[in-house]
């Protein structure tokens, strides 16, 4: 075909490219998908994910070649309705969550997916942080009422899988534009901590040793002890704790950790991992609050091809620049951390695209104040993005 | 022999006036200030630029690639192409695609520095004047 649309080379940043494609109207090829591999094309997950955009979408036209290696995809309508999609146990729930947070509110009718699958494991943000720092972020841009829901039916971990998430969110003509520049102080710590098929101490023993690090700062938490039994634990035993700070003004940020899949890697003690998470989540606010670390980090993040912290947890960096890029045409301002490399990654997709650039402000933090490093102020002008396709009651 | 000691405003030395040149004198201190005003924001302006990065252009800007590893593969008799996964060009177009940032692990969090260094991030801890 004469005309490719836009042109990538590998396998790297597939769902941006993907989602930004369907949003945007324009055809996308990607080439030389893991070309120089031994084993050479799309995985499973990739194809599986495939799978899922076409099932939301309608006339979407999709071609790769016979070995894998190029795919030529032409974007359809954001149809939306009742989907139903097992995800490939090689990539969790979230790995296809984050895609449908980003195209959910663009659809003609609203979404209802119920996916299945793996719902935490250690590669992807699993659906309890999703649930509890992305979903508040939507309704910062004014997806809210009852239609916005992200719940864990049965839990599953790798390898075996078996969980059940149901995913429901409201399509909306237009996305808010938002200020996002002063996250507040962290007022309270939630988390969840989980356990399947292994014993329901696990998870109070989590929470004890989090507990032991997180009340030096704030006596204000509390965290869920969420054991799930028969057939809603899944196929495979795990445990994992999954923690969001939220601040004064509605800020949410997040950690996790999953203990290793049954088999593989160490076995890791509860109590070492209420520990961790716990470092990994004032790791978290040391960022959002930080701003010397920033000159570092950025160079660092270029280097790994990513950067995070301010008002918006690492995390959904990248969820919440998209609604700011398709916001209405007016002004929106996020305060981050410093940019992951996925963030920069898609900062330039979103150029490819939409031809829409941010900009970007290092904000220096005061010596004496104990507010952690260096942070970036996002400001944008939206794309005026109109949900056309949206049905009219 | 006055002006040996401080003559900040060289230009105007040729004045005779000895009592003009006594009021110079005071005023020298408070007009200091005014010397290389241009020089000293050159210098301003080079320090913050080496200080913050400008970061759109880290983003933005064109990636540099080293085209040069095309060439040098090694061929065999002439007809074949050793054929390797790429290692330093083009490191990331294969790679997981994942949007987990994972957070450099060299923060030692059981320090007391460390802690305290996040310590007004929360409601506990001291506020701002204007704020409470």
């Amino acid at each position: 075909m004469a005309n490719k649309g836009l042109v990538y080379d590998g396998c790297n940043f597939f769902r941006q490219r993907l989602v930004l494609s369907l949003l945007s109207g324009k055809r996308v090829t990607i080439r030389n998908i893991r070309s120089k591999d031994d084993n050479p094309g799309l995985r499973d997950f990739e194809a599986s994910f495939i799978r899922l955009m076409d099932k939301i979408t309608n006339g979407t036209r999709i071609e790769i070649n016979q070995t894998g290696t190029v795919l030529s995809f032409q974007p359809g309508l954001l149809y939306g309705g009742s989907v139903e999609h097992e995800c490939n146990p090689q990539r969790s729930v979230g790995y296809c969550l984050e895609a449908l947070l980003m195209l959910a509110p663009f659809m003609k009718n609203s979404l209802r997916a119920v996916l299945k699958g793996v719902t935490n494991d250690q590669m992807d943000p699993s659906v309890d942080t999703l649930k509890a720092s992305a979903i508040p972020l939507m309704k910062k841009f004014g997806l809210d009422g009852e239609g916005l829901e992200l719940k864990v039916v049965k839990r599953g971990m790798p390898p075996g899988g078996g969980g059940e998430v149901l995913f429901t969110c409201p399509v909306r003509r237009t996305i808010r534009p938002v200020q996002l520049t002063d996250p507040g102080k962290i007022k309270r710590i939630r988390g969840t901590a989980y356990s399947v098929r292994v014993s329901p101490q696990m998870a109070n023993r989590i929470v004890d040793s989090a507990r032991s690090i997180l009340n030096k700062f704030i006596p204000d938490i509390y965290i869920y002890t969420d054991h799930m039994k028969g057939a809603n634990a899944g196929k495979s035993p795990g445990f994992g704790l999954s923690l969001v700070a939220e601040t004064t003004n509605g800020s949410f940020l997040s950690a996790e950790l999953v203990s290793s899949p049954q088999g593989q890697g160490d076995p890791a003690l509860p109590e070492d991992l209420g520990r961790k998470c716990a470092t990994l989540l004032l790791e978290e606010i040391y960022r959002y609050t930080s701003v010397t670390r920033w000159t570092v980090s950025i160079e660092d993040a270029l280097s790994k091809l990513g950067c995070d912290g301010g008002f918006v947890d690492s995390t959904n960096q990248s969820l919440s620049l998209l609604y700011m890029t398709l916001g209405q045409q007016d002004v929106s301002k996020a305060l981050l951390g410093p940019l992951s490399p996925y963030t920069i990654a898609f900062l330039r997709h979103v150029r490819d695209f939409f031809q829409i650039m941010f900009k970007m402000e290092a904000q220096k933090h005061e010596e004496e104040s104990q507010k952690g490093g260096d942070k970036v102020l996002m400001t944008c002008v939206g794309a005026g993005y109109t949900n056309i396709s949206k049905t009219l009651k | 022999v006055k002006r040996s000691k401080v003559s900040p405003q060289p230009e105007k030395k040729d004045e005779d006036e000895e009592e003009e040149e006594e009021e110079r004198k005071e005023s020298a201190g408070a007009l200091q200030w005014k010397d290389g005003l241009a020089q000293k924001a050159a210098e301003a302006f080079l320090r913050q630029q080496s200080a913050t990065p400008n970061l759109r252009k880290l983003v933005y800007g064109t990636v540099v690639q080293d085209e040069k590893d095309n060439e040098d593969e090694t061929e065999l008799g002439g007809l074949f192409r050793v054929s390797r996964p790429e290692k330093s060009k083009r490191e990331h177009a294969d790679a997981l695609d994942c949007s987990r940032f994972a957070p450099d692990a060299s923060h030692d969090w059981d320090q007391e520095e460390m802690l305290a260094s996040i310590r007004d991030c929360f409601v506990t801890g001291t506020w701002e004047g204007d704020k409470d």
